[in-house]
């Protein structure tokens, strides 16, 4: 055998010796990571799925001018909606009057909800530029900022990225429900993979241990053993990543299964803990369940990303009559989310709130048309709306706008790739970069827009 | 891409360390002139990069050119299938019931843990989890105790071994066995696991779960014989099992 | 290969029924590895001890033992995984197929002996009474209560007078208690094997007995219009055309007006019409559900879509064993079966080496009992809607009930049959009524095709989109970088609506239609449902999602499937979603030769998926996965 490749099999016996012996209880490429930023804020990411009809939202519009079909009572139920006011639209049909709280620039559709009454710390971003009516490619540009490329997620999501800059240490650094999670590229730590789940429930059953035949120490030397023998794999492979997942996995497994989390992840439990969510809602029961969820969690520090989803958004067709209702109760959930963090205290920032270092992010796949089709609904446009409450965004403040007659991303400003519409990715540029993370670091587009920052 | 040039960079320079003594000495560099401000004048040699065959004693020397590949996760679907060939041969729900048995709370449903291995939800367009998170290996553990555990409480019986599923072997009766009884009744497990002898496998592995199944015996010798769970075989065994099906050589391929 | 073992190790096994043979040589770790890949992606599990100790056996024949593996149910599953992952061929109930004229529904009445009955009706069944016209069939005089369309009851039951009950209503033994319906005398009720673990034919419970929860239902109780079983039915003129003024009482204190002769009913007054057709139920007062109500679905309530059979939610190793069975509502088992038929059909592709290009261009299918009733009875139901304004009343049919097996019956879930032909329209997965729901609209039917089938993607970074009045997306400022090729793609679908799978024969809709030329500023309102305003012109109208080419629109779904697989995309195409499912990683530009092997294979290989997928277990790149330096592996120790 050569003597280099005596020399390199020396030099991984070494390795593997010295990290066996805990040398260095970080792996090897996690060593040479950022310390983590932002360590005591917490973020909820929530994915309204199917493409959201802004114009009853958003971006609202009452007129009927150029292609946009406003709602109105021949084509939606509005008897459910709180804030819907008539206005005349016509002789035979009633459409809205938009609400404008004071003391902002916003402008809200009736199906916004209790997200009325906190207007002032609400950043809302209309225009965004989606260049798609995909579902799958849309939902995943809004979440990582990259369009799919051969139909896989081409860069890391939001909650990965700040799941690893802020929550390696966190019992569980990104809980994701339904939301589209993407952990891809190399500068992530294995243990900032999201935990992606269908519903909070399923995971109390993977949690739990039953010390009928075997105890939690014999488990945990198994855990300690295979440690030790995927760190040797890990010596040994050429390809190292996919091993270093196991390893900081395995090293997060016993405090997971400790039963006093098993409570988080059991409706009942939530239900109780967090009364007020609606959880009988008609649609967006489960969007209460994952909020109360993030709650809970976040008292306990134990999370720093929670993501989920919140649908029923896709109306083609005549369920197009409850779009507006499906969206007040998305806002609601929203609302009553920042009501809960207001009366949560920070888990580790005495005299704090929970609310004053949350970020919560709602955005969509694309928007409706806003024409209404042939079967009474609206199909996918290329426009979007995003949703920011966060203590370091701009509250009571709307940034870009869509064109009245066709609902059209319209020029925002000057980009570095000069005058465009603001789209996705500057979204989510602005947002990692409130924190101090470089957005270039997981982001190949996007700019950061100063605008939507509190100063 | 930074890390991994980085630590490359870092395994070329200890590997270029541990065999610098072999090395001719270098041809030193010529000092640089110096004005009389102390400012460097004369010209720095140019340093041409050299090819690894033109340094002395590497004329000839064997490139491992091998294109390498990632360890695949064994899709959920083989991975549930093997679940049942290898503890039974029986169907997902029979396995189910045996698994849940009279009570113990030793395995819920399959259902709940569908999500956690990533199985795919084409209705819900929510794809395949080809990596995996904590949680996923929070669920191999889970699924894995059970199975052995049922396992043990089948196979250790008095039984012949042809009939016994996965421990398929005697052991001895009122004494542990000793190092070399455990390693061939290792290698066993080892084929059926892994599907490859346990000779070829790291030296070290074979020790590892030798101490795992005495430790296991030792902690059950600090409890009262009236203590409930698996005696000391039981759980040694038990212990063996949870190691093998939990590993990362039985989820990778 | 030749092996040797320690004597310990070889004791052990003969001991546990494992018999290798002694010999010489000791195979690699990588040997090892490699055989343990081949049973997880061939045979779907990680390799037994016997099997292990037959590979270890001099006489073992490796590429014999992939050949035979090469075939099979677990061998199909693996290739079918790769384009199930791609297309997610299923559908939630976010896809409602609730078609009024298949759904039964029943509400509960007293019979002349005061007892409470469950009588099964359709809301859209034509009775020539105006009280209960496109209605329950028994009015509240008759029965204490109305029915309402949201399912709501007004009223108390009482005792209906027999004479009434007798002329409205009518026993029998419908499909979804007895295999043989079709008979005079049903008697072979269905009764749902309880030792089996594969997806039965099993109705809710609340289907198989009467109200009080315990008595097996002999016959159920439906009213007289629905028992009808004739295939077609006489055009039913009640003579209403216009209705009531606001607030005039209705027939039968009825809570919606009774529906009105259509144009085209009063225009074919004498005409027979298919009972099979949505357009026929709707018109004619003779056509019923069919034998054993054969042509509807039941439902165990008054529901918008009420429980009615027994299905998995999870199976992720195949309906023989699904892991758990609840009660669905009415709509899930024609989801439920529309994805199975999509499974079978590639099962059958890649388990029986068919052409690859079939998944686009076969015209066979697989089907069921489910699919048989569903193709024969049902799909029909949601034709024809407006295109009774163009004489359009008698589906062309994507799968020509005529080709489907007729023998089998709808409690034949685990009999499979194949078709050999669908009919001249059917294309692959592409006309499967699972792909048209999946993927509603043409562009996403064209979007999936050109991702799936082509690996290419429509991405539009970074361009800006002005408001404009250009309808042609194909022009338009920003929009023509992707739909340039997407609307041409898209015309393809034109012919089959669009969350749906009618189709729209070029006999009753041409493509450019003159009846449809814009008159003034727009089309006359009848051609509005099918023909696109703005893109007529003063002598022609174009159907709806043809301006990107009106040729391909003709051509139809089967063009598409010509044209795609007719490019050297494809096969690349084929061999790189073989190549990252195997290799279970993304590919990159080194792996361009192994991607050109793969895809000679294929070619060479007259399209054979086994051609290529030998290839590819042969390459380099899937011989080396799982490489963990094995170069640093103790050789040949023995313990």
């Amino acid at each position: 055998m050569s003597d280099i490749r005596n020399e390199r099999r020396t030099f991984l016996k070494v390795l593997g010796a010295a990290t066996a012996a805990g040398v260095s209880s970080q792996p090897l490429f996690s060593a040479l990571a950022d310390p983590p930023v932002a360590p005591d804020e917490f973020f909820v990411f929530i994915h309204a799925s199917g493409g959201w009809d802004v114009t009853v939202g958003l971006d609202p519009r009452n007129e009927a001018r150029g292609i946009i079909d406003p709602a109105s009572t021949q084509w939606v139920d509005t008897a459910v909606l709180r804030n819907w006011r008539d206005a005349t639209l016509d002789a035979d049909y009633e459409t809205f009057e938009i609400l404008q709280p004071r003391g902002t620039n916003l402008r809200f559709g009736p199906a916004v909800g209790n997200l009325l009454n906190i207007a002032d710390r609400v950043t809302v971003i209309n225009g965004l530029a989606m260049n798609t009516v995909s579902h799958p490619d849309g939902t995943f540009f809004v979440s990582t900022g990259r369009h799919l490329a051969g139909g896989r997620p081409a860069g890391a999501s939001i909650d990965t990225v700040m799941a690893n800059e802020s929550g390696r240490a966190q019992l569980f650094p990104s809980v994701s429900v339904s939301y589209p999670s993407a952990y891809v590229g190399n500068e992530l730590d294995p243990r900032s993979a999201p935990l992606k789940m269908a519903s909070i429930d399923s995971v109390s059953r993977v949690l739990t241990r039953a010390n009928v035949n075997t105890q939690a120490a014999d488990r945990n030397a198994v855990t300690m053993m295979l440690t030790q023998e995927a760190r040797d794999l890990l010596a040994r492979s050429y390809h190292p990543e996919v091993i270093e997942q196991f390893v900081l996995q395995y090293e997060s497994l016993p405090r997971m299964v400790r039963e006093d989390f098993l409570g988080l992840f059991q409706t009942a439990g939530l239900q109780t803990a967090q009364p007020n969510f609606n959880y009988r809602a008609r649609f967006q029961s489960r969007g209460a369940v994952n909020a109360a969820f993030a709650v809970e969690a976040m008292k306990r520090n134990v999370v720093r990303c929670v993501s989920f989803s919140m649908g029923s958004l896709d109306t083609h067709g005549a369920n197009y009559r409850t779009q507006p209702l499906v969206q007040q109760e998305l806002f609601d959930v929203v609302a009553q989310l920042v009501a809960s963090l207001d009366a949560a205290p920070h888990p580790t920032l005495r005299n704090e709130r929970l609310s004053a270092h949350t970020h919560i992010l709602v955005v969509s796949d694309f928007c409706r048309t806003p024409q209404i089709n042939m079967t009474g609904g609206r199909d996918h446009y290329p426009n979007g709306s995003a949703l920011v409450i966060s203590p370091k965004f701009r509250g009571g403040f709307s940034f870009g706008s869509s064109d009245p007659d066709q609902l059209l991303p319209r020029v925002a400003g000057r980009f570095a790739d000069g005058m465009r519409a603001v789209a996705p990715p500057d979204v989510l540029a602005t947002f990692v970069n409130a924190f101090g993370v470089n957005p270039r670091k997981y982001l190949r587009d996007g700019d950061v827009v100063r605008e939507l920052l509190r100063a | 891409m930074a890390r991994r040039a980085a630590a490359l960079a870092l395994v070329t320079a200890l590997g270029c360390t541990q065999g610098a003594a072999d090395e001719p000495t270098p041809t030193p560099t010529p000092t640089p002139s110096q004005d009389a401000g102390g400012a460097v004048t004369a010209d720095v040699p140019v340093l041409r990069p050299r090819t690894v065959q033109e340094i002395p004693g590497h004329e000839s020397i064997a490139q491992d050119t091998a294109p390498k590949e990632a360890p695949r996760l064994v899709p959920v679907e083989a991975l549930m299938r093997s679940y049942m060939t290898l503890f039974g041969g029986l169907s997902p729900l029979q396995l189910q019931t045996r698994l849940r048995g009279s009570g113990g709370n030793l395995f819920d449903t399959w259902n709940d843990y569908l999500s956690a291995l990533g199985v795919p939800d084409y209705a819900a367009d929510i794809p395949r989890n080809e990596q995996t998170n904590a949680l996923m290996l929070a669920a191999f553990e889970r699924i894995g105790v059970a199975l052995c555990d049922r396992a043990v409480e089948s196979d250790l019986a008095a039984m012949p071994p042809t009939q016994k599923v996965v421990f398929r072997f005697d052991l001895p009766a009122n004494r542990a066995v000793t190092d070399a009884e455990f390693a061939t009744r290792f290698d066993v497990l080892h084929r059926l696991f892994f599907g490859y002898p346990a000779s070829l496998a790291p030296p070290e592995r074979l020790p590892r779960f030798r101490q795992l199944l005495r430790d296991a015996a030792a902690r059950r010798a600090t409890q009262p014989a009236n203590a409930p769970g698996f005696n000391a075989t039981r759980a040694s065994w038990a212990v063996v099992c949870y190691a093998f099906v939990r590993h990362p050589e039985f989820h990778l391929y | 290969m030749r092996y040797r073992y320690a004597a310990g190790v070889l004791a052990l096994m003969m001991s546990a029924g494992v018999a290798p043979q002694v010999a010489d040589a000791v195979p690699t770790r990588e040997a090892y590895r490699f055989f343990r890949s081949l049973s997880i992606d061939l045979q779907g599990r990680m390799p037994t001890p016997e099997e292990v100790a037959a590979f270890e056996r001099p006489d073992f024949n490796l590429d014999a033992w992939i050949d035979q593996r090469l075939t099979g149910p677990r061998y199909a599953e693996r290739l079918r995984r790769i384009y199930m992952d791609r297309m997610r061929l299923e559908v939630g109930s976010n896809f409602g197929f609730v078609s009024n004229p298949i759904v039964l529904r029943r509400v509960r009445v007293r019979d002349p002996n005061n007892n409470l009955v469950d009588v099964y009706y359709r809301r859209s069944q034509r009775r020539n009474r105006a009280e209960t016209d496109a209605d329950f069939c028994l009015t509240q005089a008759e029965s204490g209560i109305r029915v309402a369309n949201n399912g709501t009851i007004d009223g108390t039951a009482t005792p209906v007078a027999a004479d009434v009950w007798g002329a409205r209503t009518v026993a029998l033994r419908p499909w979804w208690l007895y295999r043989d319906y079709r008979n005079t005398n049903p008697s072979q009720r269905v009764a749902p094997n309880a030792n089996s673990d594969a997806v039965e034919f099993e109705p809710v419970a609340a289907l198989m007995n009467e109200p009080d929860g315990r008595t097996p239902t002999v016959s159920v109780r439906v009213c007289r219009e629905e028992a009808q079983t004739a295939p077609t039915g006489r055009v039913y003129l009640s003579g209403r055309t216009t209705n009531p003024p606001r607030g005039t009482p209705l027939p039968g204190n009825r809570f919606n007006n009774p529906p009105l002769d259509s144009a085209y009913a009063r225009a074919h007054p004498t005409d027979m019409v298919s009972c099979t057709a949505g357009t026929g139920v709707s018109m004619s007062d003779q056509c019923g559900c069919g034998p054993g109500l054969e042509r509807c679905m039941p439902g165990a309530s008054l529901g918008n879509d009420p429980p009615a059979f027994v299905l998995p939610n999870n199976m992720p190793l195949g309906p023989d064993v699904p892991l758990d069975n609840v009660a669905q509502a009415q709509s899930e088992w024609a989801r439920f079966w529309w994805s199975q038929e999509a499974v079978r059909f590639l099962d059958d592709l890649f388990g029986n080496d068919r052409d690859v290009r079939e998944v686009l261009t076969g015209r066979q299918t697989m089907v069921n009992g489910p699919l048989s009733q569903f193709y024969r009875t049902m799909a029909g139901s949601t034709c024809c809607g407006n295109g009774t304004n163009f004489d359009y009343v008698e589906p062309v049919s994507l799968f020509e009930p005529a080709q489907v097996p007729a023998d089998l019956v709808p409690q034949d879930t685990n009999t499979w049959r194949r078709v050999a032909d669908r009919g001249p329209n059917a294309a692959g997965v592409l006309t499967m009524p699972i792909f048209l729901a999946k993927y509603g609209t043409r562009r996403a039917r064209a979007h999936i095709v050109y991702q799936a089938f082509l690996c290419r993607e429509f991405v539009a970074e970074n361009v800006e989109l002005t408001p404009s009045e250009e309808p042609n997306l194909m022009v338009r400022s920003g929009c023509a970088t992707c739909h340039t090729t997407l609307e041409p793609l898209s015309s393809y679908f034109t012919r089959v609506t669009e969350s749906g799978w009618t189709f729209l024969p070029a006999q009753r809709f041409p493509a450019e239609n003159t009846a449809c030329a814009r008159r003034g500023t727009s089309i006359s309102g009848i051609c509005g449902s099918f023909y696109d305003p703005q893109f007529a012109n003063s002598t022609r109208g174009l159907l709806r999602g043809a301006y990107g080419s009106v040729a391909n629109a003709d051509a139809g779904p089967a063009g598409l499937a010509r044209a795609v697989t007719a490019m050297p995309e494809f096969s690349q195409c084929v061999a790189s979603n073989f190549a990252e499912s195997f290799l279970g990683r993304a590919l990159g530009p080194e792996d361009s030769a192994l991607v050109t092997d793969l895809t000679t294979a294929l070619r060479n290989g007259n399209y054979r998926s086994r051609a290529l997928v030998r290839a590819l277990l042969r390459a380099d790149a899937y011989r080396n996965a799982n490489n963990l330096g094995s170069d640093t592996w103790r050789q040949g120790a023995m313990p």
